[in-house]
């Protein structure tokens, strides 16, 4: 089985968000980029098929700061091809041109399955998952808790509240958005990671010309903004009743 | 043939077996198997190696730590020196009986100051033994649980009977005028005349049946010797003599290969690590000051030494008879030692240090964590801790950028010393840059630094983690990716000295960076002011009137030996220092070390801070337990907390005593 793990890099929290001087953007100078928790899942879960059934497993990554790590971090998990996107605009990609890159190299490489985090805290126009299995015309299960292995098909598993649990076969090829992998993603030693650097080797693609339509356009970008309208009301129950009361006159509800 | 032919070819005869059976099992053990081990680095500093055999092994010293048993020892290794002389005798006796049977060795039998000296250690290993069998059938203490009792008192019955029928046999030679020296042995001569009043004959037939009992049980315990843990009798010499010299804060690398690293099965340690798990006598004094032992008890640095030695003797025999199954597939790390026991090892060094032998426990136990480490077998919050370590260079996940936070609006602000040259480089370490319990601790720290009138710096958000915790916990490639941020920092700055908080990250730098002979002056904080206060450029302009006890943090104290300069400032700031009944080199870890701080805390067990946060509560009139590490103050703030001690003991940083008193 081939499977493909798109992942992508948003910004890591630990960090101060600050808005740049557009108002609709984040201060990219001050950014420091992690990989999507969701991702790192997928990624995970790609690994887990791969030592239960045996699976060839290509992570493909948009080009930037730190990401050569976290696909060498990956290979040695693992990972059997490193994919790294190039292009200028290539970490700003919204989930749309995302979609549609992945898709034309995916048409390429023909992937039984593809694994992708379910969402990203940084997605403005949906999930990359979703786009994906409509650009290629696969199935598409997102919140996925964990994969099994049948022959042409995998059993998707879904965690619904209430601690239902569903499974359902999904015909291959087919998209899985992953919440969880079965495992929390596992530690790499460092000398492991080192010794991967070495020896594996980061496919470098070119993207052509990025379509990022049926994306969302940010108007402003803001951080929470105290409201005006909240009064705190002191005194006893009596006065505190009393001023509702008063309230809730003016403005004409009662 | 005459009895005294008979009696030389017997004797012939049983050493020749006694001797086979030995040199096999020794040869076996020693050669086959040490020699399956990986190579050992090259042994050099002789002198000191030598001065070790005569301080660790002539003098027990290391025995005397648990004095009673310390001294039945002594008595007993000294006598068993002496008295091989004797059974040298009485084995050329029996030897040369059909030529001569008065035969004696020339010096051994013929020079009465040491028949003497012998005499009387005959008794006193009678006296030692009998404290031995004492200690071990009635006594029978915790750290004997868990090793051969039966094997130790049938060998002590050994020593005994050999004792015995020796002064037996001597006191019955010299009533019936056979022993050239009998007034060198008034010992022997009053056992003799315990049978005086015998006849000739019967006298002789006792000394002759003493003879074949004395000589019966040595070949006896020769053929035990190699079996089991009196092996040590062997090993010990050179195992005291290729003992460790290296700092006790420095771990040995580890071997790798396309990665890998650590140790997975027996023969990946090195035949010197192999030489340790043989020389265990199994006597516990390890197990006795374990931390993890004496709290939640997954782990006792005997057991683990004397599994370690089945799975070599057991592999040993199964990779000699080309098995390829059965013991050979045992996980070394899982089904030999629990991967619990090997995770609950603070790394406090109370065992290596006890241990009389130079038995090591830390270094294999951190080989096996690198092992485990690799194949990503470890706990979700050490596994946090090290990525939160390897992306922000901090346990606490925080941002890098955030590590000098706590200095703002510190009057005068403190340096940069990575833009001007200083004098002292602060290294403040994860803790006390981060915690917001400790960073109150850390400004108090600072503003003592500029009251002293210190040209100090800090790295700002260059500094790392040491990684000293990194590296016990057996992630090698972190801690020298670590190591290599911070040496690379260090090195554009300017500066004379390093001085740490953190007594963990003081050790890293002083015992384990990569200095390549240019090391700077490294000191703790305790130790600078310590300084600072005898050459009068600290003054205190009162006296604490407090009395307090002092916790001596293992890496500060029994890893790099200082004691004495955060007391001698303490008494100086006018407080009066209570001992805790274990202090000094025996002082009680807090249970944080080795990465043990990252890790989760099984619940239904006393902690190792809680066991010691009671012991000092048992002090009369004490107010404040001091420390001087800033895990300490993490660790201890809690355990007051869940023992129920936060109205009688006060965790206190020692430099708050400092700042106090200024």
């Amino acid at each position: 089985m081939k499977i493909a793990v798109p992942i992508k890099f948003v910004p890591d929290l630990v960090e101060e968000l600050n808005i740049d001087s557009s108002g609709a953007a984040l201060d990219t100078s001050w950014l420091r980029l992690i990989i999507n928790e969701f991702d790192d899942h997928a990624i995970e879960q790609a690994i887990l098929l791969k030592e239960r059934g045996g699976a060839e497993v290509t992570i493909i990554c948009a080009e930037g700061d730190g990401v050569d790590d976290i696909l060498f971090n990956a290979a040695a998990k693992g990972a059997d091809q490193l994919v790294k996107l190039m292009g200028s605009d290539a970490a700003m990609m919204n989930s749309h041109a995302t979609a549609r890159v992945l898709a034309d190299f995916f048409k390429e490489i023909q992937p039984d399955l593809i694994l992708t985090g379910v969402q990203a805290h940084n997605d403005l126009d949906g999930s990359v998952g979703a786009l994906l299995a409509e650009y290629l015309g696969m199935p598409y299960v997102g919140y996925v808790a964990g994969v099994t292995a049948a022959s042409g098909s995998v059993i998707a598993r879904k965690e619904y509240p209430g601690g239902i649990i569903g499974e359902m076969e999904v015909k291959l090829p087919a998209v899985l958005g992953i919440q969880a992998a079965e495992q929390p993603p596992r530690y790499v030693a460092y000398s492991k990671i080192n010794q991967v650097s070495k020896t594996v080797k980061i496919e470098e693609r070119a993207i052509s010309d990025l379509d990022s339509s049926g994306g969302a356009t940010v108007g402003r970008m803001f951080k929470p903004e105290p409201a005006q309208r909240a009064e705190i009301i002191e005194g006893s129950p009596e006065e505190v009743a009393d001023r509702m009361v008063g309230i809730f006159k003016e403005l004409g509800v009662m | 043939m005459s009895y005294d032919t008979i009696k030389s070819i017997i004797v012939a005869l049983a050493l020749l077996v006694a001797l086979g059976i030995f040199v096999r099992y020794a040869w076996q053990r020693l050669w086959v198997y040490l020699r399956r081990g990986q190579t050992s680095p090259k042994f050099s500093d002789w002198g000191e190696r030598i001065k070790g055999l005569i301080v660790f092994v002539g003098a027990q010293w290391r025995l005397f730590r648990f004095r009673l048993p310390g001294i039945a020892h002594f008595f007993i290794f000294w006598g068993f020196l002496l008295l091989s002389l004797t059974i040298l005798q009485a084995i050329a006796e029996g030897l040369m009986a059909f030529a001569n049977p008065q035969f004696v060795l020339p010096v051994i039998g013929t020079w009465g100051p040491l028949a003497f000296v012998q005499d009387f250690f005959a008794l006193f290993v009678v006296i030692a033994i009998g404290y031995g069998l004492y200690l071990r059938l009635i006594v029978n203490p915790e750290r004997y649980k868990g090793s051969h009792r039966n094997q130790g008192v049938k060998v002590l019955t050994f020593i005994l009977t050999i004792m015995l029928s020796l002064l037996v046999m001597n006191g019955l030679r010299i009533n019936l005028n056979e022993d050239l020296l009998g007034r060198y042995r008034p010992i022997s001569t009053l056992i003799g005349g315990l049978f005086v009043g015998l006849p000739e004959a019967t006298q002789s037939i006792i000394e002759e049946l003493c003879y074949w009992i004395h000589l019966g049980v040595v070949m006896l315990f020769l053929t035990e010797l190699p079996q089991g843990k009196h092996f040590h009798i062997v090993t010990s010499i050179p195992n005291v003599l290729l003992r460790n010299l290296e700092p006790r804060g420095r771990l040995p690398v580890t071997k790798t290969s396309d990665g890998a690293a650590g140790v997975s099965k027996m023969e990946d340690f090195r035949w010197r690590t192999m030489l340790d798990l043989y020389t265990c006598t199994e006597c516990g004094r390890c197990q006795d000051v374990c931390p993890a032992y004496n709290s939640s008890g997954l782990l006792s640095p005997k057991l683990l030494v004397m599994n370690l030695r089945r799975n070599l003797q057991e592999r040993g025999a199964a990779l000699s008879a080309k098995q390829t199954n059965g013991v050979l597939s045992k996980s070394l790390t899982g089904e030999i030692v629990g991967e619990e026991a090997l995770w609950n090892c603070t790394t406090c060094y109370a065992c290596d240090q006890e241990c009389p032998l130079f038995i090591e426990h830390i270094n294999p136990i951190v080989e096996m964590r690198r092992y485990l480490v690799l194949e990503g077998k470890m706990d979700k919050m050490l596994q946090d801790a090290l990525a939160n370590l390897g992306r922000y260079g901090n346990s606490l996940g925080q941002s890098d950028r955030m590590r000098a936070k706590w200095t703002q609006g510190l009057q005068p602000a403190v340096k940069d010393a990575r833009r001007e040259p200083v004098e002292y480089l602060w290294f403040v370490g994860d803790y006390a840059s981060y915690s917001p319990t400790l960073t109150d601790v850390t400004r108090k720290t600072a503003e003592v630094f500029s009251k002293a009138g210190l040209n100090f710096g800090i790295l700002f958000d260059a500094e790392r983690n040491s990684g000293n915790d990194v590296r016990r916990a057996g992630e090698e490639g972190l801690f020298e990716m670590l190591m290599g941020k911070n040496m690379q920092a260090l090195g554009k700055c300017k500066y004379e000295t390093i001085v740490t908080t953190d007594p963990h990250t003081y050790n890293t730098l002083k015992n384990e960076y990569a200095w390549d002979g240019n090391r700077p002056r490294i000191l703790h904080y305790t130790e600078l002011l310590d300084q600072l206060v005898a050459s009068g450029q600290l003054k205190f302009s009162k006296k604490l009137a407090a009395k307090v006890t002092y916790h001596d943090p293992c890496y500060l104290g029994r890893y790099n030996g200082v004691y004495d300069a955060p007391r001698r400032l303490l008494r100086a700031a006018g407080c009066e220092v209570v001992e805790m009944p274990r202090h000094g080199d025996r002082a009680f870890c807090c249970g944080a070390g080795g990465g043990r701080i990252w890790m989760e805390e099984k619940p239904g067990h006393a902690r190792p801070a809680e066991i010691r946060i009671r012991e000092a509560a048992a002090l009369t009139g004490v107010q404040s337990f001091v420390v001087a590490c800033p895990k300490d103050v993490t660790m201890f703030k809690d355990a007051v907390k869940t023992t129920g001690n936060e109205s009688r003991l006060q965790v206190q940083d020692l430099i708050e005593f400092v700042q106090e008193a200024i």
